[in-house]
């Protein structure tokens, strides 16, 4: 999975300037960076949710060139390789947990119900919530509704997992259970694009980071380097000291 | 006093039953259906010729909701009979009473009832439809699956009202000589000269159907809104 030269403006702002990252497979790749850095707005590229004016995305044997326009096969096969995690969940309120799970394998995928329901109470297992499926999201707290969130993207089965700031609405404490539950994810090699706030999970869990500020890259390499108090680059420095509270 | 209510209750009643309510029922049946492609339509992004259509369709929504309903029945009773056109339309546009009531109570309710429809889903939040999006599904999926159930909840209360300001509207159509509850009253009384006995008797008449209503429409938002 591949961005080049790839740029978007909201407006007359610009959030992407001319952007080329590749996203391995098998592995982790973070991105940090600052609010409105346009970090998340590469990850919702990924999926399509946004639309860059210019630049090429390639995803196995899929190009797209935005400047042409998106295709609706291509945009069906990318969705179809991508799960997306939301910071505000976006679960379907007038569904149960399972029949959240399940809305995409049996609609989109055309699964039948029984196979997409004993998958589906696997994931639920593995995101600890196996005595959830039958509530409704109103009923779970945000860190339940966060796992039922990652469960529905898994049950799609996709190449990569999107998660734009999983974590950003939850306390810490309930952080915690999300956070071990990606943790064995990763463990898994499912490949993850992760923006985050959260500088420890992104120290445990990324193979690549990448630094975003003002719609440019600012660093792309491994995470023990992006750590290291002699990365040379003084404004991530800068960042991460901030973002570790260590010079409160 | 009780032997006169005696008398003409039942027939009140029996005309309720055989039109007041049908009327109501039925016109707001179609207009419903009416209503939720009128929404969709005008929420539709599709471009070009078909913003053709979109007009169309928000010319007869304004047209409906800014003339008065009993004009309308007037209007396609009693006067698209005299719309001749030499070749097409020799006879003009003739329709039987309940028809015509049928015809303008549903359109009326279409035009108020596509507004509740479309303001309903505007309000389900983007969120939904990137999530139903960002699992594979298409367009007609993410509407039909996700959107209109969430945006029916929330509608079901303005709705509710629009049927119940429906059943009483239908009152109007005595004017074009359906006989329904109303009528029937005004008849009683003419006969009887009770008019104050008599409808009095019709409006509790409605205050009951509707009140009948009111806890039906309850009774839905509670079961709707538990989840």
């Amino acid at each position: 999975m591949k961005l080049s030269h790839v740029n978007k403006t909201f407006g007359s702002n610009t959030v992407l300037k001319d952007i080329n990252l590749d996203f391995p497979k098998g592995k982790v790749t973070v991105l940090v960076g600052p609010s409105g850095s346009g970090k998340s707005t590469i990850l919702r590229s990924l999926n399509l949710l946004e639309t860059p004016e210019a630049g090429t995305y390639e995803f196995d044997d899929i190009k797209i060139d935005f400047a042409a326009g998106v295709k609706k096969d291509d945009l069906f096969n990318i969705r179809k390789k991508t799960g997306m995690v939301f910071q505000s969940y976006n679960l379907f309120p007038h569904l149960t947990v399972l029949q959240n799970i399940i809305e995409g394998p049996t609609q989109v995928l055309k699964q039948d119900k029984a196979t997409a329901e004993k998958y589906a109470h696997e994931l639920l297992e593995k995101v600890g919530l196996a005595d959830k499926a039958d509530a409704y999201p109103s009923e779970l707290s945000g860190g339940q509704a966060q796992r039922v969130a990652i469960a529905r993207s898994l049950a799609m089965k996709p190449e990569y997992i999107l998660l734009d700031e999983p974590t950003s609405a939850l306390d810490p404490e309930l952080e915690l259970g999300v956070l071990k539950v990606l943790l064995q994810i990763a463990s898994e090699h499912q490949s993850m694009v992760v923006v985050t706030h959260n500088m420890a999970f992104a120290k445990k869990v990324a193979d690549k980071i990448v630094f975003v500020e003002d719609g440019n890259i600012l660093y792309e390499g491994d995470s023990e380097t992006f750590f290291s108090k002699d990365n040379g680059n003084e404004r991530i420095q800068k960042f991460i000291s901030a973002m570790t509270f260590s010079d409160l | 006093m009780w032997k006169i209510i005696e008398t003409s209750l039942p027939q009140m009643l029996a005309a309720g039953f055989k039109y007041t309510i049908p009327l109501a029922i039925i016109s707001f049946a179609i207009g419903l259906i009416i209503a939720l492609i009128t929404a969709l339509v005008r929420l539709s992004k599709i471009r070009g010729a078909f913003i053709i259509v979109k007009i169309f369709f928000r010319f007869y929504v304004w047209l409906f909701r800014t003339t008065p309903l009993l004009v309308q029945l007037f209007i396609v009773f009693f006067g698209l009979p005299y719309l001749k056109i030499k070749g097409i339309l020799p006879e003009g546009i003739k329709f039987d009473p309940f028809t015509a009531g049928i015809l303008t109570f549903s359109l009326n309710t279409g035009a108020y009832a596509s507004e509740t429809i479309r303001a309903a889903i505007d309000s389900v939040p983007t969120g939904q439809w990137e999530a139903a999006a960002s699992i594979g599904m298409s367009r007609t999926q993410t509407l039909q699956r996700i959107i209109i159930p969430q945006a029916l909840r929330v509608s079901l209360p303005p709705l509710a009202n629009s049927f119940i300001g429906l059943v009483k509207d239908t009152s109007l159509a005595a004017s074009i000589t359906i006989m329904e509850m109303f009528q029937v009253s005004q008849q009683i009384a003419a006969e009887n000269f009770q008019p104050l006995l008599m409808y009095s008797l019709v409006a509790a008449i409605y205050a009951v159907f509707c009140t009948v209503l009111s806890i039906l429409q309850g009774y839905l938002e509670k079961r709707f809104s538990a989840k």
